[in-house]
C-alpha cells in the first residue's frame, strides 16, 4: 500500500475526509498526521474539499511509496510507486 | 539542542537604504501612521568616501521598528529595471524572485486589517494584493522605495503539531539537499519517513508549553 500524509489541522481536514470517500481507501492516524493509505491511485477533487488555492498546494506532508502526478487548481492525482 | 536558550527578543530594528525620504515619510508616517521615534544625523565619517547621512526609525508595534538610511548627495548606479532601491535586476530574473523578499507587519485582527487597507487605498500606494493565505490573510503593497510590505493577520493561533511537521520538514529538507537535483517529490518522500519515525508517538505539549516555549 502506499500512503499519502496529512496534517491534522482544520484546514486540511476536508483532504483527508474527501479522500476517504474513496472505499479502496483507508484512513487512519499517525500522531498529528491522517494516513491515507491507497493502492495504485487516489484523486481528489479540490472543489469538493472546499480548499481555498493556499490551502490545496501545502496540504500534503508526506508521500510513501508514491508520486503525486497531477497537483493542481482542479484535482490531485496520487500514484503508487 | 533542545536545551539552547532562545533569548532573543524580536526585531528591534529593520534598516534599509531610501533615495527619497520625503516619500518615505509620506508612506510610513503620514499613510500608515507609523510614528518616528529615533533618528541620527551623522556627519559622513571613517571611510573618505562616506556621505553625510540621516538614519531615521519608524515605530511598527511591539517597540520594533523599521529604519531607513538617507545618504546625502549619493545617487546609485544605473542597473536593471526591476527591484528596489536596494537590489535592481535585469528582465531575465523572474518576478517570483525579485518579489520574494518584503517585511510582513502583524495585526491583531480583521478589522485592524481593514483599517490598514483603508489608509493605503486613501494614499498613492494602495493595496495591490489581498490574499487569503493558509493560515494568514495579508494585504500587500511596495513602499515608494520599492520594497514590498505586508500587513498580516492570523486566522487561528498557530497549532503545536504545525510546529512538528515544521521540524520534519526541515530535516527532510536537508537531507534532500545532499542530492544532486532536490525537488519537492524527494522532500515529500524523506518527509513521510520521518513522520513514521517521530510523530507516531508524538503527544501535544501541555497548553502553557505550547505558548510558552514552542517546541523546536
Amino acid at each position: 500500500m502506499s500512503a499519502l500524509y496529512v496534517l491534522d489541522v482544520p484546514e486540511n481536514r476536508p483532504v483527508a475526509e474527501v479522500a476517504a470517500r474513496d472505499k479502496t481507501v483507508s484512513l487512519a492516524q499517525v500522531g498529528p498526521y491522517f494516513e491515507i493509505e491507497f493502492d495504485r491511485v487516489i484523486v481528489i477533487d479540490r472543489r469538493a474539499t472546499g480548499c481555498r488555492h493556499a490551502v490545496w498546494y501545502s496540504s500534503v506532508a508526506g508521500t510513501r511509496d508514491a508520486r503525486i502526478t497531477q497537483w493542481d487548481k482542479d484535482s490531485m492525482r496520487v500514484e503508487s510507486t | 539542542m533542545a536545551e539552547t536558550p532562545h533569548l532573543v527578543r524580536g526585531v528591534d530594528h529593520v534598516a534599509y537604504p531610501t533615495l527619497d525620504p520625503a516619500a518615505t515619510v509620506a508612506f510610513y508616517r503620514d499613510a500608515l501612521g507609523f510614528p518616528v521615534v529615533h533618528s541620527i544625523c551623522a556627519a559622513g565619517w571613517g571611510p573618505t568616501d562616506h556621505p553625510d547621512f540621516i538614519h531615521f526609525f519608524f515605530d511598527i508595534g511591539n517597540g520594533d521598528r523599521l529604519a531607513f538610511f538617507y545618504y546625502f548627495g549619493y545617487e546609485p548606479p544605473e542597473r536593471g529595471a526591476k527591484g528596489d532601491v536596494y537590489a535592481r535586476f535585469e528582465d531575465d530574473v523572474p518576478d517570483f524572485f525579485v518579489m520574494s523578499r518584503h517585511l510582513a507587519i502583524h495585526v491583531d485582527s480583521e478589522d485592524d486589517l481593514q483599517e490598514y487597507r483603508r489608509r493605503l487605498d486613501n494614499s498613492r500606494w494602495p493595496v495591490e494584493l489581498q490574499v487569503l493565505h493558509e493560515t494568514i490573510e495579508s494585504i500587500y503593497t511596495h513602499d515608494p522605495n520599492g520594497y514590498m510590505v505586508e500587513i498580516t493577520r492570523a486566522l487561528r493561533p498557530v497549532t503545536p503539531q504545525e510546529d512538528l511537521d515544521a521540524n520534519l520538514t526541515i530535516t527532510a529538507l536537508l537531507d534532500v539537499l545532499r542530492d544532486d537535483a532536490p525537488s519537492l517529490e524527494a522532500l515529500l518522500a524523506r518527509k513521510a519517513e520521518l513522520i513514521l519515525e517521530r510523530a507516531a508517538g508524538w503527544t501535544a505539549p501541555a497548553p502553557e508549553v505550547a505558548t510558552g516555549a514552542r517546541a523546536r
